[in-house]
């Protein structure tokens, strides 16, 4: 026998998964640093963990022309990383993709 | 060959893509003007164009004038044509006046008045043009400078359904009810852009890998900030590393421009110095449990800022040195 006032319902269950099926949560960092020379390299940590980054920065590479790696960081998790001051094109390619909104993106740097 | 010469048109492009990027913003702030005057200045032109074309029958152009304006120009139309009928009254006068001077043919009179009718016309246009001409500005621009002449419109705005029977609009109401707002309490946030003024930054290069920030303590002074606090932001910002020496500058590794550290210490003003709410920059951070507050002076309001944090660094130096250093 079960009586269904006492069953335990949780009211925040599907809260926690987002309204739209959307799976970027949190700020998507867009760094960039200086190397020797003029030379720039731009890293985008915060992606979600649910995209396949390495598919992600093998599209980069071919769009903008650019050599990357996705670096295995443990506090960050997995990062991607760009040869060059990429800020901009990244930041319209993630829109345009539809992978972030332009309100998660957080540009760093100069 | 077909390859390596494609490897070196890419490597052209980004030079000059890198080049652009360093007076990005500027420059497309520019663009915004330019593009903004110019679509300021189109329709204008248009009009004049119009103008001299309807010059003869006012009617059309009156008409015109209408479908541009839509309801704007509803109480407007009465005015142009009382306007017209005085300028004409006025304009009779002025030719009987002429023509009894001049003592000429009759014809020549006639002549005379015609092109005074013209001139008449085309004073009246004028009118109508500048009056447009304000209603561009205030759609276009809506800023503090254009307050004054956004007043008379709103003046005659409010005016306008006094003595007439028609019905308000929304917009004429809310432009009311701004004003009344503005004319109560002049000084806030809302009714103008409260700027806020700040020397540059005095940016000197040291040698070939280093920056000095010369001012950089007095600039700490001037947002009433803890020089650490602003160090601390910059460099994570930069991405760098750096110290404050002995007098009293702040030396960065890597080279920057004036422009770039202008730009993080605006973002730094915006999100440490100004209030979220008010955007009053009288404010105070205080460190409560880790965190950091802003607390307003002017409007009260206090309110968490994010935390500064460097993010992932990614190894820029050479690897052999940072395993050296290690072992």
């Amino acid at each position: 026998m079960s009586i269904q006032n006492l069953n335990t319902f949780d009211p925040f269950a599907d809260a926690s998964k987002g309204a739209d099926d959307d799976v970027q949560d949190g700020l998507v960092h867009i760094r960039i640093q200086q190397r020797n020379g003029r030379k720039t390299l731009t890293t985008v940590q915060g992606l979600s963990s649910e995209y396949d980054l390495k598919k992600i920065v093998r599209a980069c590479k071919k769009e903008f022309a650019c050599n990357g790696t996705v670096i295995e960081h443990p506090e960050y998790g997995e990062v991607l990383q760009l040869q060059g001051d990429q800020r901009e094109n990244i930041c319209q390619w993630l829109t345009k993709a539809g992978l972030a909104k332009p309100d998660q993106l957080k540009v760093h740097g100069f | 060959m077909a390859e390596d010469e494609a490897i070196f048109d890419p490597t052209l492009k980004k030079k000059k893509k890198k080049k652009k990027t360093t007076f990005d913003i500027d420059a497309a702030l520019a663009e915004g003007n330019d593009g903004a005057d110019g679509s300021a200045n189109g329709p204008e032109e248009g009009e004049t164009v119009a103008a001299a074309d309807q010059d003869q029958n006012d009617d059309t152009a009156d008409i015109d004038l209408d479908f541009t304006k839509q309801k704007k120009k509803k109480k407007k139309k009465p005015f142009s044509t009382d306007d017209l009928d005085a300028a004409l009254r006025s304009a009779s006068p002025n030719v009987s006046a002429f023509g009894s001077g001049k003592d000429d043919d009759l014809k020549s009179s006639h002549q005379d008045e015609e092109t005074l009718d013209d001139e008449t016309f085309n004073l009246d246009f004028g009118k109508l043009k500048k009056k447009k001409k304000k209603k561009n500005l205030d759609e276009i621009i809506s800023e503090a400078d254009v307050k004054s002449e956004d007043k008379e419109n709103v003046d005659e705005n409010s005016i306008s359904w006094v003595g007439s029977d028609r019905d308000y609009t929304y917009e004429e109401l809310l432009n009311r009810a701004f004003e009344i707002m503005r004319d109560k309490n002049p000084d806030m946030a809302a009714g103008k852009k409260q700027k806020f003024v700040m020397r540059p930054p005095q940016v000197v290069k040291i040698g070939a890998k280093k920056t000095s920030f010369a001012n950089f303590t007095e600039i700490c002074k001037m947002l009433h900030r803890q020089p650490k606090h602003l160090l601390d932001f910059l460099l994570a910002e930069l991405g760098t590393s750096g110290s404050v020496d002995g007098n009293s500058q702040l030396i960065i590794k890597g080279r920057f421009q004036q422009k770039q550290i202008e730009n993080v210490l605006r973002r730094y003003i915006k999100e440490y110095v100004t209030c979220h709410t008010c955007r009053s920059p009288d404010t105070i951070l205080q460190k409560d449990t880790r965190l950091f507050f802003l607390q307003c002076e002017t409007c009260g309001s206090r309110c968490s800022v994010a935390s500064i944090k460097s993010g992932f660094q990614a190894v820029t130096s050479k690897r052999a040195a940072i395993r050296a250093k290690t072992a």
